[in-house]
């Protein structure tokens, strides 16, 4: 069994082709920018795309994900055309969104698939959206104005 | 931060050779303070910051980079940002000059723990001290290299002016071999130093700009490492079995099953002191290996809901009059009562609630022979410290903290109990080992914010004025609710707990008030949560005004002003100014309501807001839309940090106003996840409008400060939308209209 994250391949140990996607990440391929924060789909801080789609990697079984790509964090950048930063990664920085920083990565990565598939959100449109993403430190009315930020350099860029 | 340090090394000999002792100036060695050990029991760091504690903060490292250890923890609030730009003033040094470390134990003397919006307000003057010194010892030694009297040695950017305006860098002031240069042992420190973030002639340079934290970069890529992140070679993964129910009492354990499962190296178990726990060479076995533990608990009986609500029954105390603490007496009551034209009395009630920190604690501890470290993020990295000695029987100077910026504090991260666990389980298997919380263990094995009920009986006389007050209020310890219990009874024999009653004394003017508290401990683990008391002492007050202001009928703004000690107060100055910015007093939209609160957190920062509710009867549903805030906390060091803070106090505000509750069943907390433990979601979010007073008035607190009146503004706000007066929280559409849509 293999999956592929952030554009490497991984083979899965026998005995972890039953383990979470979360804990896969974190613990096998030890990349710690995901983070747990309910282990229950609640929270959303654990948040991956596979395939390009938002996903909770608590809530998925390794076995979902084969042959599939996986991308975290870490390797949201370079689906992005050529820079250190996605723009959502980018606004995030400007508009200087975190406080503690804890859920920021699961904002991001939901913000991201957000924009790939609304180009131009309303903030109504946000709001919902990012519902399934809690902040403890109260950062959505910034969370708000970067992601208006991202769309409008997202959509300047291909213009 | 990497585990691996820096390393320092002794150089006095030839400083004092060359004259940089006498300049104020040494390198330092190996940095290890005499750690006196702990007197039973542990308590927290409480030792308050002294001016000359700013001299063991900060440094100039080779290249001239001034290497900050901020002595505040970083949990989102930025103190460390804004302390880096008080140090930046001073040494007239840009963002980029600056290397903002979150000091270990071993590198600096113990600071008082992280809490209660201090950070600015207390330790702005010994940073801004500690580096106006060694300015102006780095002059001194300018002065001697060149000759010229320090006098005619002028401020440049990282460094000064010498003969002819030649440019000397601090980097070239660092002799040759020196890995640090830092103040110590300053003999007479000099309280007329220059003070530039104190006042600075043509205006400040770092000081009141928005600056942005030097992490940001680091989060938004994942690669900030936290608590939970924390690699250590060959680590092993433990857990820890925590009590289902307060007071609860580990009675037996069958560990075979686990035992003998593949990867698990051992269980450790520890009757006396209630402790089991299981370590496993590789994480991925460990959930099963905790399933198969069958462990026996003996729960007390009896306790739940209703016997809480019960204790803490201001209605029960009224009935007996029976009060531990009067906190204010003035006036005659009686007269006053007479002289009131209309009179208003009424209960209100806040639930218990829970931090909700995004990040579940978590520890990795290595204990070996000489020594121990330990990796954590807390509010007291001391307290951890000597907590991680105490629990494996070794000396306090054994033991080194290394701090991580924490995923959310809010008060609930004073302990990190993950790393006592941890250091149990290392101590007995030789290895470092990782401990994680899980959402539930954050929920019901932390201490949590404390239920409030109030009486307040008061009147307005016929010229608009607040004849009498008498205000009745029971909750729990909250500074001392963690206080083992031995020692806790004489504690509350003589004081009374001034975190339950923070705010519980309100600015206004008065004829007459008589306000009472009881602080009455339960079963309950209670503590320190997002400004204390001050958030349901303001629920109380300012409905209560709001009452009062309806029944006088005067504007609910008009009637605070009018109460106010003098137009000149800062409350005023708020009230006024929210009222501008949310143009208080026009028509609200149709089917929308707004309501206005204001309090002053620690008798410092003014705050007032101004909230809109709507209620959507369709969806039965109600929104908060809108918020105004206005906020005095005095000099602004970070206006953008200051703002980013007000934003999550409305957000902390209106979650506590619609949705936070713990409750208590079957001796434990009933919450186990974000499914009934509720927070704020991003779609309930209001839109903000927020404004700071300009003052150059020395900086006060600002963390929690805005938290208090964004609850009873929305009450009132819904008072307003609806008719309908809500006085315990949270307040639910069902609550409102019980009998559906009216």
């Amino acid at each position: 069994m293999k999956i592929a994250i952030n554009g490497k391949s991984l083979s899965v140990p026998k005995n972890l082709r039953n383990a979470l996607l979360l804990d896969f990440i974190r613990d096998f391929a030890g990349l710690r920018g995901t983070k747990f924060g309910c282990g229950a789909g609640l929270c959303g801080a654990c948040t991956v795309h596979i395939d390009g789609t938002a996903v909770r990697s608590c809530q998925t079984a390794l076995g979902e994900v084969e042959g599939r790509e996986v991308t975290t964090i870490e390797g949201l950048a370079a689906t992005a055309s050529p820079g250190a930063l996605h723009p959502v990664q980018k606004a995030w920085v400007e508009v200087a969104v975190p406080q503690c920083g804890y859920c920021q990565a699961g904002q991001i990565m939901s913000a991201a698939a957000l924009l790939s598939r609304n180009p131009n959100p309303s903030s109504a449109q946000v709001r919902e959206q990012m519902s399934g993403n809690l902040c403890r430190c109260g950062t959505y009315p910034r969370i708000r104005e970067a992601i208006a930020r991202a769309a409008k350099e997202m959509q300047d860029d291909t213009r | 931060m990497t585990p691996a340090r820096r390393k320092f090394i002794t150089r006095r000999g030839f400083l004092v050779k060359t004259g940089w002792v006498a300049a104020g100036l040494t390198v330092t060695a190996g940095l290890s303070y005499p750690f006196v050990r702990a007197a039973m029991p542990v308590m927290p760091t409480l030792n308050e910051p002294a001016l000359e504690d700013g001299f063991a903060w900060v440094q100039v490292v080779p290249g001239g980079t001034v290497r900050f250890y901020c002595p505040r923890m970083e949990m989102g609030q930025g103190a460390p940002l804004g302390l880096s730009q008080v140090v930046a003033e001073e040494l007239n040094v840009g963002q980029q000059q600056i290397e903002c470390v979150l000091p270990d134990t071993d590198e600096t003397p113990p600071f008082k723990m992280t809490v209660g919006s201090e950070s600015i307000s207390s330790f702005f003057d010994p940073v801004s001290f500690g580096a106006a010194h060694l300015r102006e010892a780095l002059r001194a030694v300018a002065s001697e290299k060149t000759g010229l009297p320090p006098g005619r040695i002028k401020d440049a950017r990282g460094g000064f002016l010498g003969r002819d305006g030649t440019r000397i860098a601090y980097g070239e002031l660092v002799p040759a071999g020196a890995q640090v240069l830092s103040l110590e042992e300053v003999s007479a420190p000099d309280k007329t130093v220059p003070r530039y973030a104190v006042r600075r002639k043509g205006g400040y340079r770092a000081i009141g700009h928005g600056w942005k934290h030097h992490e940001l970069e680091a989060i938004v890529t994942g690669r900030t490492v936290y608590s939970r992140d924390v690699l250590v070679p060959d680590m092993a993964y433990g857990h820890a079995v925590r009590p289902p129910a307060f007071g609860a009492r580990l009675q037996s354990a069958d560990t075979r099953a686990a035992e003998a499962m593949p990867g698990v190296m051992a269980v450790v178990m520890d009757k006396d002191i209630g402790f089991l726990g299981i370590v496993a060479d590789n994480p991925f076995v460990l959930p099963a290996a905790i399933e198969a533990l069958k462990v026996n608990w003996e729960v007390p009986q009896g306790l739940d809901q209703d016997e809480i609500d019960a204790r803490l029954d201001v209605d029960r105390l009224r009935a007996n009059d029976d009060f531990e603490h009067t906190i204010s007496e003035e006036g005659d009551i009686a007269a006053a009562r007479r002289s009131a034209r209309h009179r208003s009395a009424a209960r209100y009630d806040t639930p218990f609630a829970s931090h909700a920190i995004m990040e579940p604690r978590a520890s990795v501890v290595s204990v070996k022979r000489n020594k121990v470290e330990v990796w954590c993020a807390s509010q007291d990295p001391f307290f951890v410290q000597r907590n991680v000695a105490k629990a494996i029987g070794r000396e306090i100077g054994d033991v080194t903290v290394r701090s991580h910026r924490m995923g959310g504090g809010f008060g609930g991260r004073v302990p990190c109990q993950a790393s006592v666990e941890a250091a149990r389980l290392s101590a007995a298997v030789g290895r470092p080992v990782r401990i994680q919380w899980d959402r539930a263990a954050e929920l019901q094995n932390t201490y949590l914010h404390p239920a409030y009920s109030h009486h307040i009986d008061a009147g307005v006389t016929r010229e608009g004025l607040i004849s009498h007050w008498e205000h009745d209020f029971v909750s729990s310890p909250i500074v001392t609710g963690q206080v083992p219990s031995a020692i806790a009874w004489m504690l509350d024999m003589t004081m009374a707990d001034f975190g339950t009653k923070r705010g519980g004394v309100s600015p206004y003017t008065m004829a007459s008030r008589r306000i009472r508290f009881s602080d009455i401990r339960t079963a309950l683990a209670i503590g320190p949560w997002r400004a204390l008391g001050a958030a349901p002492n303001a629920f109380a007050i300012e409905s209560m005004m709001d009452e009062l202001a309806h029944k006088a009928g005067i504007d609910p703004l008009e009637f605070r002003l009018r109460n106010l000690p003098g137009p000149g107060h800062r409350l005023a100055g708020v009230l006024r100014r929210v009222g501008e910015i949310s143009a208080w007093g026009g028509p609200a939209p149709t089917g929308r309501g707004r309501g206005i609160a204001c309090a002053v957190y620690k008798g410092e920062t003014a705050v007032a807001v101004v909230a809109e509710v709507r209620i959507d009867h369709g969806t039965e549903e109600i929104q908060v839309t809108k918020t105004w805030c206005v906020q005095d906390c005095g000099l602004v060091i970070n206006p953008d940090q200051v703002k980013a803070l007000i934003m999550g106090n409305i957000v902390w505000g209106c979650g506590m106003a619609l949705k936070e509750r713990i409750s208590i069943e079957a001796g434990g907390v009933e919450q186990r996840n974000f499914d009934t433990y509720e927070i704020l979601r991003h779609r309930e979010s209001p839109d903000m409008t927020i404004a700071l007073i300009d003052s150059d008035a020395p900086p006060v607190g600002v963390g929690e400060s805005a938290l208090a009146p964004v609850a009873p503004a929305i009450a009132n706000a819904l008072f307003a939308a609806s008719g309908k007066r809500i006085r315990k929280l949270p307040i639910s559409y069902d609550r409102v209209f019980p009998e559906g849509r009216s």
